[in-house]
Parts: structure tokens; sequence; C-alpha cells
């Protein structure tokens, strides 16, 4: 019987080699670098420096700065990413709205295509000179506008770009949940004479309360740490203006070689993250529920 | 008789509510398709620059090839897809039989790890990858496994596997264990039982494995730009953002065929298995 158990842990042995060698192990070095001066000028004898860098990085105002782009970045896009979302799975949800089918495949475009090369493509469509966005509003006579030169518009550009990418999964997501709620309340709820708003605030956004949380958790723990839109768009710029968190922390590392600064940064990212989602997680009482 | 009682009013707001329905889902619609349909036109036009993109070009007069032959024979193009499509296989590879021989430990068998599993893998989505990237850069130096297949294989594996044996692990929850029960009561080892009965079960949640494995190989750029230093190790991404912002000369409709080229394939995937993978998608809670 012992050995009968014994035999049941090579299973799981790859997945926990995994995690060790590939995620426990760097994380671990990964902190101890951030007490540490490694970085291009110290890179074969570097040494404990303590809270130095820690330090060095929370009493900066670029810190403050990107901290606060991180924040405007992960709400100002998943808002309205949720929200249009939202939107469209209660437009499609309606009993008698024809071509459905063929309108949530279409929405689901952006979602369907790599969001890496729709990056790119987009970079384009934002160019100031030859760019189709400018086309576009210049059919409207707007003169125009050198969008991802300047902090606001680049910021526009940014969360437009990222609302495209991602609102199909939340319509998709929360169509589903629609599509879960029995329509016996609805059909009661009719004969008791409730109108269309009522029987929204009072079924349809109760019974989505608990799936709503959990998306918008995922989702903003997802939207904080996601690389590629800022990365390939703007890079953080103009300046530092639209940089984050991890945006930044990538290219301390690899373009400035400033390993020690980066990882504390990734650091305090992960520990700022983590903090929140706890919150978050606690307040809406999610994981009791889903477990 | 009972019809007439239709109050004209109700009528009025019932047509207003389709109303701003259609239009709702016709902007949205259009908004959602309009840089996929831009860029396959793109690509099929004799655009030599972006400067020469017009609004006429939207809709295509002619058509032409021309673009696809100049990033397939003119560009290292072929050689980009192989690099990326070993490291996309490889990683599809390991992570489906980590992730299933684990999900299946996870779900069939009395381990006393299972908790601790479920929330480092929760915990594992905070991190971001830059944290891991150093650390992984300097430990696979030492290994000489930077500017490998195999090095950016592991890496890429790691997060693949996990996240997969997690899912592998709730979809077999789901299947009742009288299946294997059964098998082995006929004869079949416990082992026998899982892959002869329990793997072709599976297939769905296999499948959704594979193309997050693959898709998280296939369209990393982060990873592949630390790790790959040699030009005949480039994969898509690297060879992409050369063209599209270090190389600032390529043309413009040559760069919408490489888009084209590489992005469809999964597009028709993603689309033609829509149904399935948005219901697997909302259980997971991933993107």
């Amino acid at each position: 019987m012992n050995e009968h158990k014994l035999s049941n842990y090579f299973y799981i042995l790859p997945i926990v080699a995994l995690i060790l060698f590939l995620f426990m192990y760097p994380v671990a070095y990964a902190i101890y670098i951030s007490f540490t001066n490694f970085s291009l000028y110290h890179f074969f004898k570097y040494s404990l420096v303590g809270f130095q860098n820690y330090v060095l990085v929370l009493t900066s105002h670029t810190f403050l700065h990107i901290l606060g782009n991180t924040a405007l970045w992960t709400v100002g896009s998943l808002v309205p990413m949720m929200a249009l979302g939202y939107l469209m799975a209660l437009v499609l949800n309606q009993k008698d709205i024809r071509g459905k089918r063929l309108f949530f495949t279409l929405m689901l475009f952006p979602w369907a295509f790599p969001a890496y090369i729709s990056l790119l493509v987009w970079l384009g469509m934002w160019n100031y000179e030859y760019g189709v966005v400018n086309k576009i509003i210049g059919l409207i006579h707007l003169a125009p506008i050198n969008w991802l030169t300047y902090p606001d518009t680049a910021w526009i550009a940014l969360i437009l770009t990222n609302v495209w990418l991602s609102f199909p999964y939340y319509t998709a997501i929360f169509l589903s949940s629609l599509q879960s709620i029995p329509t016996e309340l609805y059909e009661a709820a009719e004969v008791d004479g409730a109108s269309m708003w009522q029987k929204f605030g009072r079924i349809t956004l109760p019974m989505m309360k608990t799936s709503i949380s959990f998306v918008g958790i995922s989702g903003f723990i997802f939207t904080w740490n996601n690389f590629y839109p800022i990365y390939l768009l703007t890079g953080g710029g103009p300046g530092e203006s639209t940089n984050i968190l991890i945006v930044y922390a990538y290219q301390e590392a690899f373009a400035y070689n400033l390993y020690d600064i980066a990882a504390a940064y990734s650091t305090i990212s992960t520990i700022i993250l983590a903090i929140m989602a706890i919150i978050m997680l606690k307040i809406t009482h999610v994981l009791e529920v889903v477990s | 008789m009972i019809r007439q009682k239709v109050n004209p009013k109700y009528l009025i707001l019932k047509l207003i509510r389709l109303a701003i329905s259609y239009a709702l889902l016709i902007i949205v619609a259009a908004f959602a398709v309009f840089p996929i349909y831009y860029i396959i036109i793109t690509s099929l036009s004799p655009i030599p620059t972006l400067a020469s993109v017009s609004l006429k070009s939207l809709i295509p007069t002619t058509v032409t090839l021309e673009a696809y032959n100049g990033i397939l024979f003119h560009e290292p193009f072929l050689l980009w897809l192989r690099n990326s499509l070993i490291l996309a296989s490889g990683t599809v590879a390991i992570s489906v039989i980590v992730a299933f021989v684990s999900g299946l430990g996870l779900s069939r068998l009395n381990i006393s790890m299972k908790k601790v599993l479920i929330i480092t893998i929760y915990v594992m989505t905070f991190f971001p990858f830059t944290v891991t990237v150093i650390p992984l850069y300097l430990m696979f130096s030492t290994l000489h496994l930077v500017n490998t297949y195999y090095g950016l294989i592991i890496a890429y594996s790691g997060g693949n596997s996990v996240f997969g044996a997690y899912l592998v692990k709730i979809f077999l929850d789901n299947i009742p264990r009288d299946y294997e029960e059964a098998a082995m009561i006929d004869g079949l080892s416990r082992f026998g039982a899982f892959t002869r009965i329990l793997l072709p079960m599976s297939k769905p949640i296999i499948a959704f494995v594979s193309l997050l494995s693959f898709m998280g190989a296939y369209t990393d750029y982060a990873l592949a730009n630390v790790f790959i230093s040699s030009g005949n190790m480039w994969t898509l991404t690297l060879g992409m953002y050369y063209l599209a912002i270090t190389n600032r000369s390529t043309l413009y409709n040559v760069f919408a065929a490489f888009s084209v080229l590489m992005g469809i394939p999964i597009f028709i995937i993603f689309i033609v298995f829509q149904k399935y993978l948005t219901k697997v998608y909302s259980l997971s809670g991933t993107k």
C-alpha cells in the first residue's frame, strides 16, 4: 500500500520539477538580485547592498510616475473593455435579434488574431503621416493627429487598441454567463409586470455578480502585467509618460543592463499587485464562491 | 383578439430597442473586423509604402500576390517560420505530456499536494515574466542553453505545463471514475486504463492545451529577444519586429503579407472551433 502511494508521486514529479526549476528558483534568485548591485558595471563581481535598490526606487519620481501610469493603464483599459464587452453580451442575448451567430463571430476577430501581430498592425494604423486612422478622421475634416508623440493622445491610442484587443473576451464570457441565468426568473418577473430595467437590476446583475468580480479581478491582474501593447506601440514614450512597471523593468534590464534595479521594480510591482488582488478577492468573496 | 391588446407604446419601444441594438452591433462588428480586413486588403494590393495607402485602396480594384512573393522569397520568412515551428511544437509536446500526466495524478490519485499546486498556479499569475527572465537567462547561460532551441522550449514549457495540468485536472474531475475502474476489472493495469480510456476521452482538453502552448511560443517576442542572439535562430516575431520597427524601409504590403501568413492559420483555427474555445476559456479564466 505504501509503495502504491509512493508511485502516485511519480505522476506529479515533472510538474514539481518544472515549478521548482522554472519558477521558484528564478523568483528567489530575482529577489536576491534586487538586494545586490548586479548590473553591467558589476557583472562578474557583485555584492549584497541591502535595501539600497529599494530605497533608490521608492524615493524616485520615476517610480511614482510609472506606478500612476500602471494604475491608469489597468483601470483605464479594464473599465471600458469590460463595459463594452458586457454591453455587447446584453445586446446579443436579446431573443429577437437576428444574425446573432454572425455578429458574435465578427466580434471575435480581435481575439482570434494573434495579439502580437495585431499590435504591429495598429502601430501602422496610428502612424501620423500615413496611418489609416488619420485618413478616416480626415473624412470628417479633422486635422491629422500625431497620436503616439503626445502623452494624452498616446494614452487614447493605447487604451483604444487595448479595448479592441480584449473586449471580445468579455463579450464571450458574459454572454455565456447571461445564458446560464434560468429563464423562469424572467418569466416570473414578466408575470409580475416588471419593466426591462427592473429585470436587469433585480435579476441579471445580482445573478452575474460573482462572474463579473472573478473576471474583473483576473482581468486586473492580466492588464497590470500586459507587456506587449505598451512595449510595441509607444515603448513607454514619449519620455516615460506611458511607461508601466513591467515594460520599464524589462527595458532597465535588457536595454540598460541594470539588472538590480529591474529586479527591484519587478519585485515591488508583484507585491503591490498581490496585495491589491488579495484585497479584491476578500471584498468580493469570489474564492469562497468559486472553490 | 388578445393580440390587439398590445399597447402601441410597447411596439414603439421595441422598435427603438431593436434599432439601437442593430446599430451597436454593426458599429462594434465593423470596429472589430476593420484592422484584420485592412491588413488582408493591403497584403493583396500593389501598394509600395505605407505612404500610398489611401482610403480608396480599402476597396481593392486590382489584386496581386506580389507582396507574398516578396515575403516568401526575398525575406528569410521560411527560415523564421521553421524556427518558430520547431520552438512551438517542442513546447506543445512537453506541455501536453506533462500536463496530462500531472493532471491525471491530481485528479485521480491520492496526492497531498493538490491544494498547494492550485494556489501556486494562482500566485504564479501575479508574477510578471520580467521577474523570472533575468535569473533564467543567467541559469541557462551557465547550462549553455542560451541560443539553442532547447533553452527556449524549456522556458516556454514551464508556465504552459503548469497551467495545462490545472486544466486537465478540472476536465478529468468531470469524468466519472467508473470508466477506468471497469477497464481495470477487465484486466488493464492502472496506467493502461489511464492511457487507453482517459487519454482518448481527454482529446478536447489536450487540443486546448496544445493551442495555448503553441500560441505562447509562436507569439512570444520578449523571451526570444533575450535568449536568441544569432540571426539564423530568429523566429517570426523577431523577424516581424525587425521589419515593422527596426527597418522602416520595409514595403508595407510585404509587412501585411507577413501578418496574414503568420496570423491567418491561427485565426481560422480559432473561428472554426470558437464554440468550444470560448467555453473552455470562460471556464479557465484566461484570456
